[in-house]
């Protein structure tokens, strides 16, 4: 069961939040939620969506829409936004706290990008703690 | 006795860490035009930013998490995005500044004109993001920077007429100004003592540090002893220039005649400390300010961003560096005047101080981070006095700025 504040209002609680991994590290925000309805009639969070593509889309107008389409420009076509289920959330307090490593997820298209062409090639870009 | 050096180095980093180019400008030309008849603005803008600096390191310890990166979450991504645009561009503008700063103070060690330090002094300051780790980056330009307290030992030496600057204090614009350059300088005071990158810095740094509730007494030491003594040599600053210029009539319009009262005062050993002081603050604030322009865009986004992390781990952040300082490099190569930069950096921080401040004060009253820790009947007035006054800075510093023509 998910450590999270009772109840868990979405646009207080989860929207805009900070999303870490389980050892700290940074995920992305919660951009834009999935929800469901169950058998009962009450709503539940599928999942958890980030990246400025889901974040440009929620906010709509027109800065909204070209913040999603410079998104979608930047990721290939084959990768999906990065969609995290709810399953994989372990705390919701100041951050929302995943169970999982983010190496397992998707990795965001610019975030990779940066890396291999620019900030990769630099020496001195693998030294921690700097 | 560990703990105790942690104190004391944290002060004397605060210390020389308040004072960047905008101070250094700012107060010299207030000094030189209007005595110490503005020294009140520093006293004002020191206790600003104590209270609002406070509450940042409140929010750092207690949730763990930059105020900046929680204003999304409680103004909205729209609003947020609005006050995104303002605070990069103006920590933008100030770090153009602070590395045309550091360019001045080369220049005057060697005689070689600024723009050809530039873009070295700009690969200095990316080197030092790039490798340096954070604690020791803040610490040795924090005490370089206290190499400025020449400035005290110079406005004593000078021989200040102690009655008559107490006069000064509570008096109005001398003859010859108006007081729409009263109003226009004592803006511009305002808004160095609180530029916005401060409180982006401070907040980021203190999740970067890892602060948690134990650090909070240290936090507060830091704060409440670093940033008034930092005033302090704002106000001498401002007094040295008062008595070598006010007298002849003369303005300030370089980094050379801020630093002239100290060589007549002291003579040479005199003018190597203050070029050494000047070097260190700047590109102190240098680092500063490309780190803040760093933090603000990648907690809007919820990018990785940090030092604590290899650069490869946090590739956007540290690009949004980069970009920013060869911004910044690509503007003084223009041949704009970096004192003029800054004139106008000081103007457009006090037009965004709204927008960087009351985020905070929200923040610091919202139970869901802060528990029983938000702020208390005092902080919160006092934070409500404080932003009255940003507000009226905001809206004077534009039409002050164009009926004095930049102070003229």
């Amino acid at each position: 069961m998910t450590d999270q504040p009772q109840p868990l209002h979405m646009d207080f609680h989860l929207l805009d939040r900070q999303i870490v991994d389980r050892a700290g590290l940074m995920v992305g925000n919660v951009d834009d939620i999935e929800l469901d309805v169950g058998d009962d009639g009450v709503p539940y969070v599928v999942a958890l969506l980030s990246g400025q593509e889901a974040l440009g889309l929620r906010m709509g107008g027109r800065i909204g829409s070209l913040l999603a389409r410079v998104a979608r420009r930047l990721r290939q076509a084959d990768e999906p936004p990065l969609r995290i289920p709810y399953d994989m959330v372990a705390r919701v307090g100041t951050d929302v706290v995943l169970s999982v490593h983010r190496e397992l997820l998707p990795e965001p298209g610019l975030e990779r990008w940066l890396r291999e062409n620019l900030i990769g090639h630099i020496p001195g870009a693998r030294d921690e703690g700097q | 006795m560990k703990k105790l050096l942690a104190v004391t180095l944290g002060i004397l980093t605060a210390i020389g860490g308040f004072v960047d180019i905008g101070d250094l400008v700012a107060n010299s030309e207030a000094g030189a035009r209007f005595g110490m008849r503005l020294a009140w603005v520093v006293l004002v803008g020191v206790v600003g930013i104590c209270v609002y600096a406070e509450m940042c390191g409140r929010v750092a310890a207690f949730s763990g998490r930059a105020v900046f990166d929680l204003v999304r979450e409680r103004l909205g991504p729209r609003i947020a995005l609005l006050n995104l645009a303002g605070s990069y561009l103006v920590t933008l503008l100030t770090l153009c500044a602070e590395i045309g700063g550091v360019a001045l103070a080369v220049e005057l060690a060697s005689g070689i004109g600024y723009l050809w330090w530039v873009p070295l002094v700009a690969l200095a300051v990316w080197w030092v993001l790039w490798r340096v780790r954070f604690e020791t980056m803040e610490r040795i330009f924090g005490l370089l920077g206290l190499a400025l307290v020449v400035f005290v030992v110079t406005f004593l030496q000078l021989g200040p007429d102690w009655a008559a600057t107490r006069a000064e204090l509570t008096a109005g614009p001398p003859p010859g100004e108006s007081w729409a350059t009263y109003g226009f300088f004592a803006v511009a005071l305002f808004a160095a003592a609180m530029t916005p990158y401060e409180v982006f810095f401070f907040s980021s740094g203190g999740v970067e540090e890892k602060w948690t509730r134990q650090d909070l007494v240290t936090e507060r030491l830091n704060v409440f002893a670093g940033f008034p003594l930092g005033g302090l040599l704002s106000l001498a600053i401002m007094g040295s220039a008062a008595l070598v210029y006010l007298p002849q009539g003369a303005t300030v319009d370089s980094l050379g005649q801020t630093a002239l009262p100290v060589a007549l005062a002291l003579g040479k050993v005199g003018l190597i400390v203050v070029i050494l002081g000047f070097f260190a603050a700047t590109f102190g604030a240098a680092l500063e300010t490309g780190l803040s322009a760093g933090y603000t865009v990648a907690q809007y986004f919820g990018w990785q961003w940090g030092k604590l992390v290899a650069p490869r781990q946090a590739a956007r952040f540290h690009t949004v560096m980069i970009v920013s300082i060869l911004i910044g490099v690509a503007g003084l190569l223009t041949k704009a005047d970096p004192v003029q930069i800054t004139e106008y950096s000081l103007v457009f921080s006090a037009l965004a101080l709204p927008l960087t401040y009351l985020p905070i004060l929200i923040v610091a009253n919202d139970r869901d981070y802060l528990g029983e820790h938000v702020n208390g009947r005092f902080a919160n007035a006092l934070g409500l006095i404080y932003l009255v006054l940003i507000i009226i800075a905001a809206v004077a510093a534009v039409p002050l700025m164009v009926i004095t023509g930049v102070g003229q």
